[in-house]
């Protein structure tokens, strides 16, 4: 069968934007590949699928599950088909994360010094101090070049219009940016000359990037500072990110128990004695950072990491207690804060959440149970989410008895169609739902957006889900020069 | 260097060493199984390389084609060449950034070639010198790859330092218990048992072009321990020992240097200043014994003040 038959074949699900197909047929974008495989047999689309399969294999980019006591590598999977975004659809998503993260990160100075959103009442009080990841710890406390975050990753969807929507904010510790840069090494060699014919803007400076601005934060004024990448070991599912991470930037890769504090100071325990650190990007949540601060039974951070941190001793990236701008009853407010930080018009649309804690929109989303899904305030990773169009009765009565308990730990959002992008299983091409997570930079000199970005793809068919934990899986992301 | 990371690096090297120390050995102990049956036997192998109870192993240790896949693949026994080589890998993976890409895929392949499930087929059925001879490469494809890519650093002293210790240590057990199968017979001039000794440490055609009288079990042990161009000889093990550790030599280290490098240069002498005929006279067994006795203090020391983290 050659290729050319199985675009024939491909349908685009009713009221939803497909990022190949319009009414008119193939987008412009895309004719490059699709071009490119009308060239192909079936045959060698699976010999395709086969390579990129053993690459990720043999170079160990996997993520091991622990089933009856033995470890099992498996892949992210991968679909070879790239998801290609045009130079002026990634000039308007630049501009909005920009905006966004730039607003989020005045937020945070704000609520943990004056609190000025608080007095105007733009922010309602109380959606704050109930927030688990409000840190008293942080107020007052001057970080280096008044940069909280770092490093974002904020995660978009497009809805059956075409238009871009904030899905979430990351803020703490986003992960995946390993796989951005993996996905596009497994194109070149699968596609050969695909990406330079195409025009394909290049991600391959992330890295050096993420380092210029970690040797900018060292408080040390060292022309060589030590920069290390604290993870919490080899057991977790984004190991194989931070081994990459740090051999791409040549930084020294860390565990909790390599690092001790002394006298306010950080330093890592090496074969000629202690060494002084000056910068830590770590991987570990703010509630395992410190023992002597947040949970006392933790083993993977570091004992008086806190009081070094506040001293200036150290950097830490992204800075503690980020988790107050990404809560999800923070987002819905997001908008009115670049209205009130930058007088500005959010250029990203937020998807209209419902806050549970208030009583008239509990009513409404008690009704429209059908076209909502709830989502828990502080989980992430797709869990704790119920889809009301394929709950059962039994399960959207447990979630209604819960929120009403707690109104406070969960929001409400229209159920939104993701647009659709094809992907090539057993043989054919399939519709499937994805969005897009582009990693932003926040340095002294500014925000810096790679042009790329992680492509999630919900891999079950009709589901919206695209998290990896439930089943999702990623696409190599092109972004065209103009 | 972080002192994890060394610790990672050593046991990587020691790991592997171990696995191409019994590839080598289970290789050759097949190819005699094959030939004389009155002088062969799996019990050295399973003494050196297994945890197995005297009466356990004797329930196996006629028939080939159960202790190999027992030693190269099951699971539950700890000195399995895939246990071994799992643990080279898992060290291997969390010191990723400090080995080049090209090593850790080197031993992510080998770690995924010795978990396909077609080998207890092969093992058990068909050929086992073919798929033991492709596991023998990739050990070889290992060192190749350390050799080419890595850098001349601490990093690279660590590697070896758990390399020529481990050989050492390898070297001293398969001559004592090869010898003590025998119960230390001098006399014993049996062909093939000293020539299939040999071949298990890649020792035979030195023999042979060192020594043009036949087989004599003082050459045996001669080779062995004392010929400095044996690259498994103690001797030269030790030699190498001591060159990567002196590499260590530091400002910041000086106290833990002077105490390891002093019991690294007393066995180096202990074993340079030996005869065959000394040994002989004080007994083989008891001179591999206080050998084997002062590398392990050398690796305790070196636990205790260069990879001590935690």
């Amino acid at each position: 069968m050659q290729a050319s038959e199985l675009l024939d074949t491909y349908y685009v699900d009713a009221n939803t934007w497909d990022e190949m197909y319009s009414d008119a047929g193939v987008r412009e974008q895309y004719q490059g590949i699709v071009s490119f495989m009308q060239q192909l047999t079936v045959e060698e689309l699976n010999k395709k699928e086969e390579l990129a399969r053993s690459l990720f294999m043999s170079q160990g980019i996997t993520f091991t599950v622990y089933n009856s006591g033995e470890g099992i590598e498996k892949i992210f999977p991968f679909d070879i088909i790239p998801r290609i975004i045009t130079a002026s659809e990634w000039g308007f998503i630049e501009k909005g994360i920009a905006q966004r993260l730039k607003v989020l990160n005045l937020f945070l100075k704000d609520i943990y010094s004056d609190r000025f959103i608080l007095k105007d009442g733009i922010v309602p009080v109380d959606i704050i101090y109930s927030c688990p990841h409000f840190l008293r710890e942080m107020y007052n406390f001057p970080v280096p070049h008044d940069i909280y975050v770092h490093i974002a990753g904020i995660d978009l969807i497009r809805n059956n219009d075409g238009s871009f929507y904030i899905l979430e904010d990351n803020l703490r510790t986003p992960s995946g940016v390993s796989y951005m840069l993996e996905n596009r090494e497994i194109t070149k060699r699968i596609f050969p000359d695909l990406l330079p014919r195409n025009n394909v803007r290049m991600v391959t400076d992330y890295p050096n990037i993420l380092h210029k601005n970690l040797v900018s934060l060292s408080p040390r004024q060292n022309r060589n500072p030590t920069i290390v990448l604290l993870t919490p070991g080899s057991y977790n599912s984004a190991y194989f990110e931070h081994t990459t991470l740090a051999r791409l930037m040549g930084v020294e890769l860390v565990e909790g128990s390599d690092l001790v504090v002394d006298r306010h100071r950080v330093y890592m325990k090496t074969t000629s004695g202690l060494q002084q650190v000056d910068v830590i990007y770590r991987r570990v949540d703010d509630e395992f950072l410190d023992p002597l601060i947040f949970n006392p039974k933790s083993v993977l951070g570091v004992a008086g990491i806190m009081s070094a941190y506040r001293k200036g001793n150290v950097a830490i990236v992204n800075a503690v207690g980020n988790g107050v701008a990404d809560d999800k009853a923070i987002y819905t407010h997001v908008p009115a804060m670049i209205r009130y930080y930058l007088n500005e018009e959010p250029l990203l649309k937020n998807v209209p959440t419902y806050q549970l804690g208030n009583r008239e929109e509990q009513e409404y989303v008690f009704k429209n149970m059908d076209k909502m899904v709830i989502k828990k305030t502080n989980e992430s990773g797709g869990y704790g989410m119920l889809m009301g169009h394929t709950a059962t009765a039994e399960e959207i009565i447990a979630y209604q008895n819960e929120i009403v308990k707690y109104p406070r730990q969960f929001i409400a959002q229209p159920i939104i169609s993701l647009s659709s992008s094809p992907c090539y299983m057993n043989g054919r091409l399939h519709p499937r739902r994805i969005d897009l997570r582009p990693y932003a930079l926040y340095g002294p000199e500014g925000i810096q957006i790679v042009p790329g970005g992680l492509t999630r793809v919900a891999l079950r068919e009709g589901s919206l889900v695209v998290n990896s934990s439930q089943g999702g899986g990623s696409k190599d992301t092109w972004v065209l020069a103009g | 260097m972080l002192s994890r990371v060394a610790d990672n690096l050593y046991w990587m090297s020691r790991y592997m060493e171990r696995a191409d120390g019994i590839l080598r050995m289970l290789k050759i102990n097949y190819a005699s199984s094959q030939d004389d049956q009155q002088e062969f036997s799996w019990k050295p192998v399973l003494r050196i390389f297994s945890y197995l109870k005297e009466e356990e192993a004797r329930a196996f240790e006629d028939y080939s084609r159960v202790v190999l896949p027992y030693m190269v693949i099951n699971k539950e026994n700890p000195n399995s060449v895939v246990n071994i080589v799992t643990q080279a890998r898992e060290n291997a993976r969390g010191v990723q950034d400090h080995i080049t890409k090209e090593l850790w895929q080197c031993l992510n392949d080998f770690y995924h070639t010795i978990r396909d499930e077609h080998l207890i087929r092969l093992l058990e059925r068909e050929d086992p010198v073919s798929i033991l001879d492709v596991l023998i490469k990739k050990g070889i494809l290992y060192y190749g790859t350390i050799d080419l890519t890595m850098a001349r650093g601490e990093g690279y002293s660590f590697i070896n330092i758990g390399k020529f210790l481990e050989r050492s240590l390898q070297s001293v057990d398969i001559l004592d218990v090869k010898f003590s199968d025998v119960n230390y017979d001098f006399a014993r001039t049996h062909t093939t048992y000293w020539r299939y000794l040999l071949l298990s440490i890649s020792g035979y055609e030195l023999y042979l072009k060192t020594y043009r009288s036949g087989f004599d079990a003082r050459n045996v042990v001669e080779l062995i321990v004392l010929n400095e161009d044996f690259p498994r000889s103690v001797i030269y093990s030790i030699y190498q020992l001591q060159r990567y550790f002196q590499r260590l030599r530091s400002e910041q280290n000086q106290d833990a240097y002077r105490t390891i490098d002093f019991m690294i240069g007393k066995i180096r002498s202990k074993i340079q200043y030996s005869t065959v005929e000394n040994i002989v006279d004080q007994g083989l067994h008891s001179y591999l014994k206080g050998v084997r006795e002062e590398l392990y203090h050398v690796a305790v020391a070196l636990d205790q003040h260069y990879f001590a983290y935690s």
